[in-house]
């Protein structure tokens, strides 16, 4: 056997013995995600309905058509989608998004969850909804949808979901930003961790302004109906730019207007459904509070840590 | 019948050929703005959803005035996802397939350049093979578009809409109403984008469409203006159950109001069902742009609205 022949066999056999590996020994962006899918019976009952797909970087747009969007924003990888069957017919459909940073993966299943669904012990975070459920493990959000809100569908989305979990390596860290909104009265599920203006206009319809241009954000509401948002700009010199530009096109969009007669150091304006907007920097930050009470709105951007 | 159309397919069958005469003329019905029988939206309500269909239409006058005797119809549903509450329910267009053939038409065709898997997993090809409805899926192939001019266009000048379309004497818009994370609503004006061509849809989106206010209004008004080069006989729009968050893909919360909105005012149908979940038509853009420009009305004192339970 030549040189060649021989580098030819030992190829061959590192793939073959890679095949073999666990997939969550492949770093980010390498190896197949169809490793990380649970196989035939590893959820009991439910086995593989024809093959996977798989998509990676714009490709996203091919299956999510309109909708991509927002998990570019975030930063997606790969994805990998596999439908499940069980006996009795049932169907389960299985995505597995591979997002830049787990930052990225945990921001995806903010913006995914309603936060009114069973929360699960699961991966870094998972909440159960009427017929789907999401959890985030390190950089990967898992999403699995049923198609029947049955008993035996919600135990096949948990049992899939705990077999896929396996197989995700370690989980990763919540955000920082996330513990700058204070723990006292926050909504369970409510917090929603952003990275860019499409997932902020889900959020709060700030509409369209240049100040928006933020690195990451988190919003969460309280027990009292408020809502704190704080948005995260990197700098004192970038927050102050950025803030003055935010105020400048609010006010002028024609949606909101400049309540008079309140004595505060912050700026406030008032969207057109009557509620109050509190502007207050800190640091490189931005805390918003809203709320329907001008007192209420202050206090709330004032409770940013 | 499922035929996947490419573009040697495409001239092959002489379609074409029938392009060049059905351009330079309008769609037969194609008065997207006009009030039928004195009611501007028209609501079937109630479990059996294709009996909502058949309801609503029935108070704008039936389907036979839409559909004349030996016409072609396009139909065009929405089959973004299978996920629930995101693709228009087989049952709405099995029902709408259905009084087009009452109403004497001579073909019955869904329109589309989403891939067969898509209809196959949301049942709606299913629906077309029982029904004897043609399926014809195009290929993302420009050459399988026809660029037309946008009377009246703002963002958009022309317009690059399926030529098939052009092949058909009647549209019967069938969108599902949802969220979309993008500008929070998709209704009868957003649907026509499955008409235009992928690659222009793309121009749509201006490289700064998320944070510049220019090309944000961008974005809208290209939707505004596709609707004006773009005109539905009809639109039957899917409100039985529809994603409230997480669209327009899904999976997300779903709201069940039950109601299938017929209309052929756009802007009318669409403020009616932006409602049914509490959204303001005057925050739409893409609404309040519709109203502003002419292409109907969301003015209380102007809308005739009727509902039917079934």
């Amino acid at each position: 056997m030549g040189a060649l022949a021989k580098w030819r066999w030992a190829v061959a056999a590192a793939m073959l013995l890679c095949a073999g590996l666990p997939a969550a020994s492949a770093g980010p962006g390498q190896g197949s995600l169809r490793g990380y899918l649970p196989a035939d019976g590893a959820a009991a009952g439910w086995s593989r309905d024809g093959g996977p797909q798989e998509f990676e970087g714009e490709d996203l747009y091919t299956y999510i058509d309109g909708g991509a969007e927002i998990y570019q924003e975030y930063g997606f990888r790969r994805a990998v989608v596999q439908d499940y069957r069980d006996a009795a017919g049932r169907e389960v459909s299985l995505e597995i998004f591979e997002m830049a940073d787990p930052a990225a993966a945990f921001g995806m299943f903010t913006f995914k969850r309603s936060g009114k669904g069973a929360p699960l012990a699961l991966g870094g975070g998972a909440e159960l909804e009427a017929y789907y459920l999401n959890f985030w493990q390190g950089r990967f959000l898992v999403t699995l949808t049923g198609f029947d809100e049955s008993a035996g569908t919600l135990e096949g989305l948990k049992a899939l979901a705990g077999a896929a979990e396996k197989g995700l390596g370690d989980g990763g860290d919540v955000p920082g930003i996330v513990g700058l909104l204070p723990p006292e009265g926050l909504v369970a599920g409510s917090v929603k961790y952003l990275r860019g203006p499409l997932g902020l206009a889900n959020v709060y319809p700030f509409g369209t302004a240049r100040g928006l241009a933020f690195e990451e954000a988190v919003r969460g509401v309280y027990d009292s109906g408020e809502t704190l948002i704080v948005l995260g700009y990197g700098s004192v010199e970038a927050r102050t730019a950025a803030g003055r530009e935010l105020e400048a096109a609010l006010a002028s969009s024609g949606r909101f207007e400049r309540p008079g007669n309140y004595a505060a150091d912050a700026v406030v304006l008032k969207d057109g459904k009557g509620n109050y907007l509190a502007f207050r920097g800190i640091e490189g930050r931005l805390a918003v509070g809203v709320h329907d009470t001008l007192d209420w709105a202050l206090r709330t951007a004032a409770r940013a840590r | 019948m499922v035929r996947t159309i490419g573009r040697r397919d495409f001239v092959k069958t002489g379609a074409a050929a029938g392009l060049t005469m059905a351009l330079g003329r309008t769609l037969a019905g194609a008065d997207g703005g006009r009030k039928a029988r004195g009611i501007d939206v028209a609501v079937g309500v109630g479990e059996d959803y294709g009996l909502a269909a058949g309801r609503a239409i029935e108070a704008l006058g039936g389907m036979k005035a839409f559909v004349r005797k030996g016409a072609k119809v396009a139909l065009l549903p929405n089959v973004q996802s299978r996920h629930p509450g995101s693709f228009t329910k087989p049952e709405i267009v099995r029902a709408v397939i259905r009084l087009c053939r009452e109403a004497g038409a001579a073909e019955v065709d869904c329109l589309s350049w989403q891939p067969i898997k898509q209809w196959e997993d949301t049942g709606l090809k299913a629906v077309c093979d029982e029904e004897g409805a043609g399926l014809r899926i195009y290929e993302k192939d420009e050459a399988l578009f026809k660029a037309v001019p946008v009377p009246g266009g703002l963002a958009l000048k022309e317009a690059r809409i399926l030529a098939a379309y052009f092949d058909h004497d009647v549209l019967v818009n069938m969108p599902i109403t949802k969220d979309h994370a993008g500008n929070k609503f998709t209704g009868t004006m957003k649907n026509l984008m499955g008409l235009n061509s992928p690659a222009s849809d793309r121009t749509f989106h201006r490289p700064n469409w998320k944070t510049d206010p220019d090309d944000v209004a961008h974005l809208e008004q290209c939707i505004v203006d596709l609707n004006k080069a773009v005109k539905p006989a009809l639109n039957v729009v899917d409100a039985t159950e529809f994603i409230v968050t997480n669209g327009p893909f899904g999976p997300g919360e779903l709201l069940k109001p039950r109601k299938v909105v017929a209309g052929t005012d756009r802007v009318a149908v669409d403020a009616y069902c932006a409602g049914l979940w509490g959204l303001r038509p005057e925050d739409i853009v893409q609404i309040k742009r519709g109203s502003d420009q002419g292409l109907g009305t969301f003015d209380p004192a102007k809308v005739v609205v009727k509902e039917v339970r079934v």
